[in-house]
């Protein structure tokens, strides 16, 4: 199991890792991120991908 | 066991390395790179670094993981690639079986008849962040040479700080070049609007003081009173260690499509290129090969590299050919005031835009065509509609 956290603080909202990560991560209506707090291990490699790629790091996550 | 040199510890180094133990490669991994500071993030030194020293811009080390050689300090001075081996400033030289040169870039610093350096700064580094932010206060003046992105966001961070801030270039509108008139217009408006003082269609022509900046002379023939001189000109690669190889220098290190350095007999299948200092070719396009200083680049390339070398080391590697052409799309943001900039696409090829959504007094989103080829996409806001032009951008 992953557990992931975002800094909304930090989120800036650009929507990066949407496409890393597209079952974790998505923008809504408002355009601003929703994402699932936790994930199965097969997705370990797009919640890297995607935590790497966000312009803010506002991406943490730790496996279980 | 294989041993990769990894020259350059910033973003694309440490990506690379990562990558490689992610691929599954199980040689060894030498990271070396000349700034004493562990691998941290460039972007925010112009935005909340520069704003609030508290900013965490590290990256996570996981040195358990990553399983490699961090040599900080180590600048490397030559190399030679027949012998593959790389010699530092340290006098030592490392052997390698590959090599991969991610040293990125440094700033350019100009000349002028009258040259003092006190109270003159540039931002590419952390330190270089930490030199400017002790230098200034509320109430300070400081004169911005350039108005490029970085420019542009140390003129918003710096306004937001208190200083009065006035923007030097010689282009007609902050940002015109890359963005096009109409987006770079509303930009302009909202800079000037939390008072940022813009001196455009001109250049500083010399500097005023004996050691320390006091002020700047611009083409008009008139001068401005200063506290503080940022020169924010662009800047050059690093890639004088790699000379007398036979590569090809004279923008960047030039690379193939599988970003493998190219020297008068070929491509060197155990050298590469990683980030801004990568030169790299057009798939489909005649045009010459280009570098790209965006950041989500130098990890793209991170990742192929390291499948490309970890596929030599007959490690099993999924949905990897070797022959494929590495085609990135290049994405960048800017962060300005209350104005959040997203581009997808290599504006630069554009030789048309227009208004796509929304409009200019709001939020909105341009294209920008090469003929009638879209070739990229920038929008202030509208994060979803505009992240849906991606897969629309021909590159």
């Amino acid at each position: 199991m992953i557990k992931i956290t975002v800094d909304m603080d930090k989120c800036q909202h650009y929507g990066q890792c949407v496409y890393e990560a597209p079952k974790i991560f998505k923008l809504n209506e408002d355009d601003k991120l929703e994402y699932l707090a936790t994930a199965d291990d097969s997705e370990l490699m797009n919640v890297q991908a995607a935590a790497d790629i966000c312009p803010m790091q506002a991406i943490q996550f730790t496996k279980e | 066991m294989s041993h990769v040199l990894i020259v350059g510890a910033s973003m694309g180094g440490l990506r690379t390395a990562e990558a490689l133990r992610r691929t599954g490669f199980q040689g060894d991994i030498t990271l070396l790179g000349e700034e004493t500071e562990p691998p941290y993030n460039r972007p925010p030194l112009s935005k909340e670094f520069l704003q609030n020293p508290e900013t965490k811009i590290h990256f996570n080390l996981n040195h358990e993981t990553l399983q490699s050689s961090l040599l900080l300090g180590v600048k490397a001075i030559t190399s030679n690639l027949r012998d593959s081996t790389v010699t530092c400033d340290n006098n030592e030289t490392y052997s390698f079986d590959y090599l991969v040169a991610a040293t990125g870039l440094r700033s350019r610093s100009l000349q002028f008849p009258n040259n003092p350096q006190g109270q003159r700064f540039s931002l590419r580094t952390m330190n270089d962040a930490e030199k400017l932010r002790a230098a200034i206060a509320p109430g300070k003046v400081v004169v911005i040479l350039g108005a490029g992105f970085i420019g542009c966001e140390m003129a918003a961070s710096l306004t937001k700080l208190g200083c009065k801030v006035h923007v030097i270039a010689p282009e007609a509108i902050p940002l015109a070049l890359v963005l096009g008139d109409e987006f770079a217009r509303v930009i302009q408006k909202n800079h000037e609007n939390h008072g940022v003082i813009f001196h455009m269609g001109m250049s500083v022509t010399n500097l005023l003081g004996d050691s320390t900046v006091t002020g700047v002379e611009l083409s008009d023939g008139s001068t401005l009173d200063t506290d503080i001189f940022i020169e924010a000109v662009g800047s050059l690669t690093n890639v004088e260690w790699l000379r007398d190889n036979d590569l090809d220098l004279s923008n960047g290190l030039l690379v193939d499509t599988g970003l493998h350095a190219l020297t008068s007999k070929g491509a060197l299948a155990n050298v590469f290129a990683v980030g801004d200092i990568a030169c790299f070719p057009y798939v489909e396009r005649d045009l010459p090969a280009r570098r790209i200083e965006h950041w989500n680049i130098p990890i793209e390339m991170a990742k192929r590299v390291a499948k490309d070398i970890s596929y030599q080391e007959s490690v099993d590697v999924a949905d990897f050919d070797p022959q494929s052409a590495f085609r990135p799309l290049a994405s960048f943001w800017s962060d300005q005031f209350d104005m959040h900039i997203l581009s997808y696409g290599e504006l630069h090829l554009a030789n048309s835009s227009r208004l796509l959504e929304g409009d200019f007094d709001n939020e909105f989103i341009v294209g920008y065509y090469r003929d009638e080829e879209l070739v990229g996409v920038a929008g202030l806001g509208m994060r979803g509609a505009l992240n849906q032009y991606r897969t629309e951008i021909s590159i």
